[in-house]
């Protein structure tokens, strides 16, 4: 019998977020399946379950006419099925070639039969086209080799069924090319292919049929493509209504001195000729897909990565900003970031601590010791303002609930008192819930003068908040939005500017 | 909100369980005994021997503070010795510039160590390790060249015999005499003790050195700036095991080679025992005393009920497991919370 995976019913929440909902999907050996959706609409989730990384509560998995859901990714791997997730799954100290024979490599006698090996990954990278040293650790790829070494890594199982999650979204046009060539040739030997990708061009070109994703729940299931037109996907994915919470417009005045304003910033990171000026007061959105560059110009302005040419101005003036501290205590912008655990927070100190440590300077007593009364007054303000949840201030911030924890990395930086606050993804990972609270306190905080720039890769949260929209495509800005709060009209823009038609 | 109390009690009866096994323990080998309790020959030593360990903690607890370890704090404090130890010698100086060349020297070794590890980004335990080794054949060399069989610098500053053998017991005032327990060794170290501590616990650049070892990334998105911080911790370390070498040096009555050799697994008893986080981010200052007392203690009630060098070795290696454990079981417990609630 040919190769068949069939999906049906299956529903999985997270605490807070029910994120699929009686989804189905079919996969059918000699065609290329697309499965389309906004960013947390359930796409990765999906893929999750179906190769057991995640566990589904209820609906049931086909494959093959055996019905069972994985328990492991390993026991998927058996079954037949390779992915490429969307984020990078591959061991940097190893080799290319360990690596791409991670999951099974070819041994003899107990031993790794290193010349097996090494064929092996020659071939699967063959078939990509792409020549490379297999000797060479993947630390030091560039993430396009990074993302062709983990297609490689998938083909080389000679997997019946592969679900591929944005394998385009790094790699060039050149590579694409061969990536489709290769997947035409899966397709036409038998295969089963799920293809998620934020490019419908790329989608109408290899796909045959489609899934639109939208809030976990499946729109158009398993449809030929050939019947939607490419405008009809777009409104199958975002056709949501925001009933749930009342938005409005916020009056921003542009005829004054803009805070921020960079001028053809070029960037040792790639970003080319960026320009935009961010006034008094105003919540400045910057959208664009994973990978865009969006953080990167972000810490860019910061002094962590350097700027080339082109300028940036503060109040008119211009300034090269040299370090994060300068950024801070100099220039007065604040970054909060989105990593949260990594970056954000001192899980060892308490909350008090933790809020007072970008104003230490300024509760210093003789001899640079700190006052803690001016350190316990101050941390206690912001602990009631953004109604962090405490016993006292002296609560040790690892032991904080998620929502609770990204507020207190909120509270270090209004503490610190900044004009311009960049905010990178301030709702990840937290509940509806706190989100509500979250955006209402962004714009609280703008309408006392702020000045906010804020990274989303969530279209709705954009919409509702942000004044303007920049988006962002491959690390130039490809359009600078009015934001009319109209979700239709509004996401339509910024879909459009994302995927040119 | 139970769970947060219980934890800031632990902590804070950590201390307070160290100091009743130390002094339990004193007791205990004391009654079983009696020639454990000589003021002369059991206590005084003691104390001695202690407050030269605590200043040793402290120079590691200082690396511990950024997260870092400094594996050559006995050749820091060998070289330093050896600076002070020559500038008796040779110079003829008197004790206090003698002890200061001594601490700069320490101070610049642990400069040193601290601007390779930021500037060669090698992690601190190879840097340090390394260094530990170059500085043994340096310090070896260095003796054997200028001192010929002796191996030693035996010029006595004036006043190096009472800071070895006195007590506070020379003290009166008003006819109240301090006790005679109390060697005058103590007072470097509970000068180091309060400077530390002051350190630690109050000032801005102690809560930046303390924000490093907690998290650097998220210390340096905070506009700390992490690198100095780290080479200032190491330059601390270095600086801290000058002193103890130095300190050493006096109680032994002359400056040799093997001074600092014994340092390594001492310097991270105290603090551990103590409960300053091997990671970073968290030290105790006045733990770094008392666990050093306990390991003491331990070592001294062994070895007064005769019991060989050998089982003494293995009853100390038990001890520091134990207490290196002790962080990992409680860093363990800490993250299961975390995870508990999010």
């Amino acid at each position: 019998m040919s190769t068949e995976l069939r999906v049906e019913k299956v529903s999985k929440s997270f605490p807070g977020v029910n994120a699929l909902n009686e989804v189905n999907l079919t996969l059918k050996g000699g065609s290329v399946h697309a499965l389309l959706g906004e960013n947390g609409a359930g796409k990765s989730t999906l893929i999750k379950i179906i190769t057991g990384v995640y566990r589904a509560d209820s609906g049931s998995l086909k494959t093959n006419g055996e019905e069972k859901f994985f328990e492991s990714p390993v026991e998927a791997t058996h079954a037949g099925i390779a992915v490429v997730h969307q984020e990078r799954n591959l061991i940097p100290e190893f080799s290319i070639e360990e690596n791409i024979t991670l999951h099974n490599p070819p041994t003899r006698l107990g031993i790794v039969d290193q010349s097996e090996r090494t064929r092996m990954a020659k071939e699967a990278l063959q078939t990509l086209g792409f020549e490379i040293d297999l000797q060479e650790r993947v630390k030091n790829l560039s993430v396009a080799q990074m993302q062709l070494v983990e297609i490689a890594k998938a083909l080389v199982t000679h997997a019946k069924i592969i679900l591929l999650d944005e394998p385009t979204a790094s790699i060039t046009n050149a590579e694409t090319v061969k990536l489709f060539k290769v997947i035409k040739n899966l397709k036409d030997s038998g295969s089963a292919i799920l293809f998620v990708s934020h490019k419908l061009e790329e989608v109408y070109e290899i796909c045959d049929t489609v899934t639109v994703l939208r809030d976990g729940e499946s729109i158009l299931q398993s449809q030929p493509l050939e019947n939607y037109k490419q405008s009809e996907v777009v409104d199958a994915m975002v056709g949501r209504h925001l009933t749930d919470r009342k938005v409005e417009l916020r009056e921003v005045n542009r005829n004054v001195m803009p805070v921020l304003e960079l001028v053809d910033v070029q960037t040792a990171l790639g970003h080319e000729k960026i320009s935009f000026s961010l006034y008094p007061g105003e919540i400045l959105g910057m959208y664009g897909l994973v990978g865009a560059g969006r953080s990167e110009l972000a810490r860019s302005v910061l002094g962590l990565h350097k700027i080339t040419s082109g300028e940036v101005k503060l109040n008119g003036q211009v300034v090269h900003i040299k370090t994060l501290r300068d950024a801070l205590h100099i220039h007065h912008i604040g970054y909060v970031t989105e990593n949260r655990k990594e970056e954000g927070l001192f899980l060892t100190f308490p909350v008090r601590k933790n809020i007072s440590i970008t104003v230490l300077s300024r509760i210093l007593q003789k001899l640079g010791i700190i006052s803690f009364q001016k350190e316990d007054a101050i941390s206690s303000k912001y602990v009631e303002r953004l109604g962090i949840k405490v016993v006292d201030n002296n609560q040790l911030a690892g032991t904080l609930s998620g929502g609770n924890q990204q507020k207190v990395s909120v509270a270090k930086w209004l503490a610190a008192e900044t004009n311009i606050l960049i905010i990178d993804e301030p709702t990840v990972g937290v509940d509806v819930r706190t989100k509500a609270s979250f955006h209402e306190l962004i714009i609280e905080l703008a309408n006392t003068g702020l000045s906010i720039i804020l990274i989303s890769s969530d279209l709705p949260e954009m919409i509702t908040i942000a004044d303007r929209i920049l988006v962002m495509r491959d690390y130039e800005l490809v359009d600078n939005i009015h934001n009319i709060k109209d979700y239709p009209t509004i996401s339509r823009a910024v879909m459009t500017a994302i995927h040119p038609v | 909100m139970s769970t947060v109390l219980i934890m800031r009690r632990i902590v804070s009866d950590q201390r307070v369980v160290l100091t009743t096994l130390t002094v339990g323990l004193f007791i205990y080998f004391g009654l079983k005994n009696s020639a454990f309790f000589s003021t002369d020959f059991v206590i005084y030593p003691l104390l001695r021997d202690g407050a030269v360990l605590t200043v040793i903690g402290l120079a590691q607890l200082c690396a511990l503070s950024v997260g870092h370890l400094n594996l050559a704090v006995g050749r820091m404090a060998a070289v330093a010795a050896l600076a002070s130890g020559a500038a008796y010698q040779y110079w003829h100086l008197s004790l206090i510039p003698g002890l200061l060349i001594g601490l700069c020297v320490g101070g610049a070794l642990g400069f040193v160590a601290g601007l390779i590890i930021v500037k060669s980004q090698v992690n601190a335990f190879i840097v340090t390790l390394a260094m530990d080794f170059a500085l043994l054949g340096f310090v070896t060399f260095v003796y054997v060249t200028f001192t010929g069989a002796t191996a030693a610098f035996i010029t006595k500053p004036k006043g190096m015999e009472f800071w070895r053998n006195t007590s506070l017991h020379q003290y009166c005032i008003g006819g109240v005499c301090g006790p005679k327990v109390f060697p005058m060794m103590l007072v470097p170290a509970i000068v180091a003790l309060i400077l530390v501590g002051f350190l630690y616990a109050k000032t801005r650049l102690g809560r930046e050195l303390l924000s490093t070892g907690s998290n650097l990334r998220a210390a340096k998105l905070s506009g700390i700036p992490v690198d100095y911080r780290v080479i200032m911790a190491h330059t601390f370390s270095g600086l801290l095991a000058a002193l103890a070498g130095v300190m050493l040096a006096f109680t032994n009555g002359s400056f040799t080679a093997s001074i600092g050799s014994q340092f390594m697994l001492p310097s991270f008893l105290g603090p551990v025992l103590g409960g300053t986080l091997l990671v970073g981010g968290s030290v105790q200052v006045l733990g770094t005393f008392i666990g050093t007392m306990l390991t003491l203690v331990i070592r001294q009630g062994l070895s007064v009920q005769g019991i060989g060098l050998e089982t003494l070795n293995i009853a100390l290696g038990l001890v520091l497991l134990t207490a290196l454990s002790l962080g990992q079981i409680q860093k363990m417990f800490t993250t299961i919370r975390m995870r508990g609630q999010t």
